[in-house]
């Protein structure tokens, strides 16, 4: 199991320095004003901020690569069949199909917001690495149990799905290949997942223990010493928030009225 | 079955993130209601890793494949933990794999851990009666599975369509639902009988994680 979000969260560039509290907060802002956009001339603008913010943040092109090339189905599916499905206008037509401009312009505003969600949120966690994202969110309010529950699930997905492969590798050897659907078949996955459940349940007991031993549950202040903010960190958050503003504001002085822009 | 970034108006999301913050708080507020709510931190987190890793076993149904969800099976191993698990893994999934997204997140964590709950609620019926048979256990264990996963599939498509930026005619919207729950019910189907045989497996080899966490 490959878990390379943070693999570069180790490169030196402005948004790697930039505090991860305030990156939080400020790229989650501008991700959600992404969302509210629907005006086609707001939509280049926010294509361009993400490669502007992408750029900054020295990563390297085939990374985000991994995210975006194998866009989910339902994107893929609601891309590809909207042009045909919604709306009155017809701009062309593929054989016996119809193309429309109002399902096309909302393909297109869904895939534009997408790709520019997805490149901000993966530039967000992979410019810091999960730990100290789990632990920024922390000093932001998040409550202990939740940090707690995610920084421990976030430590054994690793080993978990070492167990997990060298399972599949021993029920390989011992013969079992499952390219049909059948009840016993359906058992055997059933039984590796229990398998597995049990196991981590186990060990959990072993953790607790040793976690007590460490000291466990003898401090539940917020981590705010981890981080230290400088007055550029807020000056950054600022320019962001503005920018977040100020697309929400041109997209609903603009009216969303993309239809006209083509007319 | 995620709902990825970029199709939901930001109302939808603001909404399924109010709605996600509101369970959570639910959720931990009972878990602090017991004697010492640490001590179960440890079992919760790694059997949420355990359900993060065994979402990724593909089930082969040919033509394609399937995999498990199991957010039933969540809900009655883990109780009031599961909405918070399943939070915790969405949230890993997104920054992952790019499966379902951020600004999603809230409302993707609804449509998979509400069910949860109600599973839970769902297994709870098979203690009713003082027998215990592995028979009943499997029987509601399908009950869980199948219910769970039913309710996320309808409250996946419900909002998929309700939400589009697009107008689609009503016959168009109707087809499109029957088409996506029709698409859906092996899956519905196969999370029962997975369920079922986990819960029998479990009351055999570890009877106390029925229990709850």
């Amino acid at each position: 199991m490959k878990l390379g979000i943070d693999e570069y969260a180790g490169l030196d560039s402005p948004l790697h320095r930039w505090d991860a509290r305030y990156k939080l907060v400020g790229l989650l802002i501008l991700v959600f004003a992404f969302s509210f956009v629907r005006d086609l001339r707001v939509l280049l603008a926010i294509a361009l901020i993400t490669a502007a913010i992408y750029i900054i943040s020295g990563l390297p092109a085939r990374f985000i690569l991994r995210w975006l090339r194998f866009p989910s189905l339902i994107i893929l599916v609601i891309v590809l069949t909207l042009p045909f499905l919604s709306g009155e206008t017809v701009i062309a037509s593929i054989g016996p199909l119809a193309v429309r401009q109002e399902g096309l312009l909302a393909a297109l505003l869904i895939a534009v917001r997408f790709a520019c969600i997805v490149t901000v949120g993966i530039t967000l966690f992979a410019t810091t690495s999960l730990l100290n994202s789990i632990k920024a969110m922390r000093a932001l309010g998040l409550p202990l149990i939740m940090a707690d529950m995610a920084l421990l699930a976030f430590r054994y997905l690793n080993e978990l799905g070492q167990d997990l492969s060298r399972m599949l590798t021993s029920m390989k050897l011992r013969g079992f290949r499952q390219r049909t659907l059948s009840p016993g078949g359906l058992k055997t996955f059933a039984w590796l997942s229990g398998s597995l459940l049990v196991r981590s349940y186990e060990r959990s007991e072993w953790v607790y223990k040793a976690m007590i031993l460490r000291g466990y549950g003898q401090s539940s202040s917020r981590p705010q010493g981890e981080f230290q903010a400088h007055p550029v960190d807020g000056f950054i958050l600022g320019a962001v928030v503005i920018i977040a503003a100020a697309l929400v504001t041109a997209d609903i002085l603009l009216g969303h009225n993309i239809a006209a822009i083509l007319q | 079955m995620h709902i990825p970034d970029g199709i939901l108006p930001v109302g939808v999301t603001a909404a399924g993130y109010v709605a996600t913050a509101a369970v959570t708080w639910y959720s931990l507020r009972k878990i602090k209601q017991k004697e010492d709510p640490r001590q179960d931190i440890p079992k919760a987190s790694l059997m949420t890793a355990a359900f993060f890793v065994v979402t990724l076993i593909h089930i082969p149904v040919p033509p394609t494949s399937v995999h498990l969800v199991l957010n039933g099976l969540m809900g009655v191993l883990l109780g009031y933990y599961a909405f918070p698990a399943i939070l915790i893994g969405l949230f890993f999934q997104a920054v992952m794999f790019g499966h379902g997204g951020l600004t999603t997140l809230g409302v993707n964590a609804v449509i998979m851990g509400v069910p949860a709950i109600v599973a839970a609620y769902v297994f709870r019926l098979s203690k009713i009666g003082n027998k215990e048979s592995p028979r009943k256990d499997g029987v509601f264990g399908f009950l869980a599975g199948f219910v769970a996963i039913g309710l996320s599939v309808a409250m996946f498509v419900v909002i998929l369509l309700t939400s589009l930026p697009a107008d689609l005619n009503a016959a168009v919207e109707q087809a499109a639902i029957f088409a996506l729950a029709i698409a859906h019910l092996p899956l519905m189907a196969i999370e029962g009988v997975i369920t079922a045989f986990l819960v029998v497996f479990l009351r055999r080899v570890r009877p106390a994680m029925l229990g709850g966490v």
